[in-house]
This record gives structure tokens, sequence and C-alpha cells, in this order.
């Protein structure tokens, strides 16, 4: 193909316009032009499915789309080829709304002239190309720095875990024995390691982050479970520098929407910050409680009586590779990732992280996590009036192992696998699957809110059973798998009462069903 | 009654140095390899009750060694666990799918590795490991 021809797609249902465009374009000069002129958008997107153009001229008032609607399903029908679009005298704020939507240019009818218009779009080509060039380079580069860092930090690790392996050796006096100051010198250096690999693993987890690979996996989750285990881990640092780690929780907290490790996680890295900015002597302390503007957030705060923050830094220390300067710090700095993780994990679930400071008096550290609300989770479903039932189903599964769970890791794998394989059997209007609602007990149990009648319930408890078989049979022999379910009559309420109270109706009794079910199973086994 | 083999399979010599001390404290015979070629004599000279198995070694890595144990009879049956610096996201499925047991981290905390290789060889569960008496 000669270079120097320049496919053009023009759709245009005005033939005024087109033929006066198709004339200006027919003009004698150094470059060819292969005009291809349609009237509508259905026939254009056909046209881009089959054949390339180097350039689309889009006039925005056609009679099967218009205005933006018109640019989104031309830019969608070909990301790839610049689009300039032609408006109006009376409308250059649409043109500019349409620049934002991907268009490279756009062109006032009545004012074009033929010069103008070829530089338009020898333009919008080359800028097209320069902005996927770019994208590329980036894209390249974000791909370098990935595999610079995980070779890094897998070089890094293979050291350390020489020094670990032979500073514990040392420890458990396996190499003889150790005096209470050599002990004291071991522990020293065991902690230092630990430190160091924890960077290590700040490190990874920062590029998942950028390369939007952070795994999270959203369940109920026990917000005073994990504030108990981090305040756990971290209560031997706390003394060892003579800081009072206390958790204030009120009785009944209900729970989160969020990952149980994540939350733990954020929570080790305020509370390790807050311990190492804080001077003997000083408090440390977590606390949680329902948002007062919203109750449909908790609210975690870690408070410290540190250094505390000046209140131009309170926006940036959560940025990436910030570090706090300034006298009264540890000489220890880290990475200055802890933060930008936290923001991106607290993000990721819902949240919100700020902070609130006073240099000299301490600062206090709030993130904010989504309640779990069942009644939320299953009333988009509700929305629909098209149900084909009146009536919803709890179903049941249980996985177990004959031979006991092999490990923790094992038992986790395994729901996870057994999450995917029952996602993969549900309509996505009709039934959900819901997260973890409980944990501990012989067996993994599973919920499915459907809303099926009983022909409806069994179609999909055979589909699932067939799914598990097959599994089964490839990988575990030696898992059991059971289904049970429990039909809700849909109580018809009056047309006018909102769908909320249908669905805070349902999932109050079906979470009372959980409730008794679980119970149910603890005390059988 | 014997001690349980163990072949160790990492081309850090220190490392390796590493797992005899704390493996033969734990009453473990120890046998070494630092390819993936030798892994496999190794398995084949020893037969071992267990293989632990690094991820990266010259000469084909870890997944080329499991494959390898796979396609041999004798071999098939030894379980491995993986010790490894690379990645645990991007690994830890990928070894477990390949037929491994376990996938632990590097540097891999003493007493998760010693119940994850007591779980696998079937031994009951028991407290710190220099605390051990030798079995009768």
């Amino acid at each position: 193909m000669n270079d120097r021809t320049i496919r053009i797609l023009l759709v245009e249902d005005n033939p005024g316009d087109a033929r006066l465009l198709g004339e200006m374009l027919n003009e004698p000069g150094s470059v060819r032009i292969e005009l291809t002129h349609l009237g509508c958008m259905s026939e254009a997107v056909n046209h881009l499915k089959e054949s390339a153009a180097d350039v689309i001229v889009l006039d925005l008032g056609l009679p099967d789309a218009q205005g933006l609607g018109a640019v989104r399903q031309a830019h969608a029908a070909a990301p790839s080829v610049p689009l300039i679009v032609l408006t109006g005298l009376d409308d250059e704020t649409m043109a500019a709304q349409a620049l934002q939507e991907g268009a490279q240019d756009y062109l006032i009818k009545g004012q074009i002239e033929s010069h103008a218009l070829l530089r338009a779009l020898h333009y919008a080509i080359e800028r097209q190309r320069m902005s996927v060039e770019t994208d590329e380079v980036r894209r390249l580069q974000l791909q370098l720095k990935d595999e610079f860092l995980s070779h890094v930090s897998h070089e890094l690790r293979s050291p350390l875990t020489a020094i670990h392996q032979f500073g514990t050796i040392l420890l458990d006096e396996l190499a003889g024995t150790v005096s209470p100051e050599q002990h004291e010198c071991l522990e020293i250096i065991l902690r230092n390691v630990g430190q160091l690999q924890s960077m290590i693993g700040d490190l990874l987890e920062v590029t998942r982050a950028q390369a939007g690979k952070l795994t999270i996996d959203l369940q109920c989750s026990s917000v005073s479970d994990a504030i108990e285990y981090s305040v756990k881990t971290l209560q031997g640092t706390a003394r060892a520098k003579g800081i009072i780690l206390s958790l204030d929780l009120p009785p009944l907290l209900p729970l989160a929407y969020g990952d149980p490790t994540r939350i733990r996680q954020i929570l080790i890295i305020l509370l390790d910050n807050a311990i190492k900015f804080t001077n003997p002597d000083g408090e440390v302390t977590v606390r949680a409680q329902l948002l007062a503007e919203d109750p449909n957030f908790l609210l975690l705060e870690v408070s410290d009586s540190g250094c505390g923050i000046t209140a131009d830094m309170t926006e940036q220390i959560f940025e990436r590779l910030y570090q706090v300067t300034g006298p009264g710090q540890s000489s220890r700095k880290g990475l200055g990732l802890g933060l930008y993780i936290c923001k991106e994990l607290v993000t990721r679930q819902g949240g919100r992280i700020w902070v609130t400071s006073s240099p000299q008096k301490g600062s206090i550290f709030s993130f904010t996590l989504p309640v779990f609300s069942l009644a939320r989770l299953i009333s988009p479903l509700l929305r629909d009036e098209k149900w084909p039932a009146d009536s919803a189903a709890l179903v049941t599964i249980e996985i177990r192992s004959q031979e006991g769970w092999f490990s923790k890791e094992t038992r986790v794998d395994w729901s996870r696998d057994t999450r995917g394989l029952l996602e993969r059997c549900l309509l996505p209007d009709l039934d959900v699957l819901l997260p973890k609602m409980s944990s501990g007990g012989p067996g993994e149990l599973f919920f499915v809110v459907a809303f099926a009648d009983e022909k409806g319930v069994a179609v999909l408890i055979k589909r699932i059973r067939e799914q598990f078989q097959r599994l089964k049979q490839s990988e575990e022999p030696s898992l059991a798998f059971s289904t049970s379910y429990k039909l809700l009559e849909l109580v018809p309420t009056d047309a006018n009462a909102p769908i909320e109270n249908l669905a805070e109706n349902l999932a109050a009794r079906i979470e009372d069903l959980i409730k008794s079910d679980t119970i149910a199973r603890a005390t059988q086994s | 009654m014997s001690n349980k083999k163990i072949l160790i399979v990492d081309d850090d010599r220190d490392v390796r140095l590493g797992y005899h001390i704390r493996l033969k404290a734990n009453h473990y015979d120890t046998f070494f390899a630092a390819d993936a070629l030798s892994s496999i004599a190794e398995a084949r000279k020893h037969q071992p009750d267990l293989i632990i198995l690094d991820l990266g070694l010259p000469g084909g890595d870890g997944f080329v060694v499991m494959d390898r144990l796979k396609s041999n009879v004798y071999l098939a049956i030894i379980p491995v666990i993986v010790v490894s610096a690379r990645d645990r996201h991007a690994n830890k499925d990928r070894a477990l799918q390949a037929g491994a047991k376990a996938f632990l981290q590097k540097p891999v905390d003493n007493d998760e590795l010693l119940a994850v290789i007591r779980q696998v060889l079937g031994e009951p569960e028991t407290s710190t490991q220099q605390t051990v008496q030798p079995r009768e």
C-alpha cells in the first residue's frame, strides 16, 4: 500500500455537507485521499469491522447516534483510529467534551477550508501515532521495572535466607552454647533480618499495586480479630521500646466487608510506624467503632503520643517513597512505602484513610471499612421485577477433607477453587455467592442465594454437583462435598414499599438460617 | 527406627549447609544436589522420603525437576516441598499444580518448615525442635 494515501471514513448523514467535504479533499495535492462516505453509525461500525481507516471524520448528529454517544461508539469500534468530530457553530462545548472522550480534534461546519482540513487530518493521524507509541513505551518501561524489582528482590532474598538460617542456628544453640550477651546480639541481627525481609515484601507489594495486581479477597471479616492479632504481633516490639501498646474495643462491633489478611497488614504497618515514631514511655492505642457520620462504615484508629506531623504533610505522607524528615525521628527510615501500601489497600476495600496530628503531641491515623450488609448485597437482585419465582433459596455447600485438612494452606486453596467453581455455576442476575460468613469448624461452608423455585434450585444444585465431581476426580479424591437448601418465600409487599425493605427482610431471614446452620454443624462434629 | 531421608536441592552452598544443620538437629538424614540434573541422580541413588526443592536452579528450574520426577515411577511418589525466593503470588499456584505439597517463601521460618516436613512425612506433631530426644 502506498503510504501517501490517507484512508478517510466520513460518517455524515447530510448529503450536502458530505459533498462539500468530498470536494475539498479532492483538490489536487501531494496526498492521495481514499474517501469512504457512510450515512449512519451502524454502517460505520460494520465498515470498521472489515476495513481499516487512517482517520474517521464524524458528524455528531447522525440518525442513529448523536453527540458524545456517537463519539463513544466510534471510539469503541476502532479505538486506535484517530477521530475528528464535526460540530455546528453553537456546539463548541460539546466539541470540547468530545475531545475528553477520545476525539483528536474538532472542525466547525461552515468554517472548514481545504488546507485546514488536510492539516487537521495529518495532525490527528500523527498525534494518534505518537500517543500509541508513548503508551507502548510506558508499558514497556513498567514491565521492565516490574521485572527488575522482582529480580532484585529475589536476589536479595537468597543471601538473606542464609543469614536467617545461620542466625537461628546460633540462637537455637545448634552450633554450641551461647552466652546471654551473644544471645542478645543474635536477636538484634535477626530483628534486622526481619526488617529487611519486610522491606523486600513491601517492594514487591508496591510493584503489584502499580500493576493493578494487588489481590483483595472481600469477605465478612472481624475487625476485632484483626486488631487483637496485630496488637499481639507488635506487643514485643512495643515492650522492647518501653511503649504501652493497648487496644480499646467496644463489646459488639459489626463485621466489616473486607479482606482479613489485608486489614491485619494495614494495622501492622500503622502500629509499626506509631511505635517507631513514639519515644520510650509513650503510648500507642488501637480503637474501633462505628463511624459517627455514616453507620455503614467502621472507623479504625491508631493513635500515638509520638512526635506528630505538621499540617502541611498530612497528605504527602501517603505518597509513595515519602519520608518524614526532621529531628526526633528514628534514624531508621525504611523505604517510605508503608503508608502508600495502606492507602492502596484501604481504597481497594472501599474505605478512606487520613491522619490528624499535632506536632509534639502525637498522631491519629484513621481508616474506614464498609460494614458488611447482606441486604445491600442481595438488593440488586431484587431490583429487577422479573423473578422467575416468588421464592428465594439459600443453598449451602460444604466441603470437607475426609482425611483431615493437610494444612491451613490447602484448606484456603480448596476454598478458593470451590468459590471459583461455584461462581461459574451461577446465573449473574439471579444468584449470588455470599462472601465467607463463618470460619472454623471441620468443613468450609459456602452460601448461595438463588432466586428460584424448587425446580430452579434442583437445576442449580445438579450443575454444582457435576462440576464438583469433575474437579474431585481429577484433583482430590479425598474431598467430601455436600449440598442442602432451604426455600424462602418472598413475602409480597405492597408495590410502593421500597425494595430495601424487602431486601432487609430477606437478609434477616437468611442471616438467621446461616447462624443456626453454622451452629448446628459446629455442634455436630 | 532409622532416620527419614531428605534430599535438599538448592544452588546456594550456604543455604544447603543451613538446612543440613537444622535438619540434622531434628534427626533427619540429608543429601544434597545443587542443580536440576544432579537432583534427579541423587533422588535415584538415595530414594529420599522427601525433597526440599528450590525453584531457581542451574540446568533447568524446579518445575523441570518436578516434571522429571513425575515421569519416573520410583521418583514420582516422593513428596516435594518447594522453598523459593521467587515471588509467592506468581509461583505458589504453579508449584502446587506441578505436584508440590507446599510452597514456602524464603527466608523460611524454621518452625513452619519443620511442621510442614512432619506433616508431609506423616509424623506426629512435636513441640520445639531442639527438645526432641533421639527416637529409640
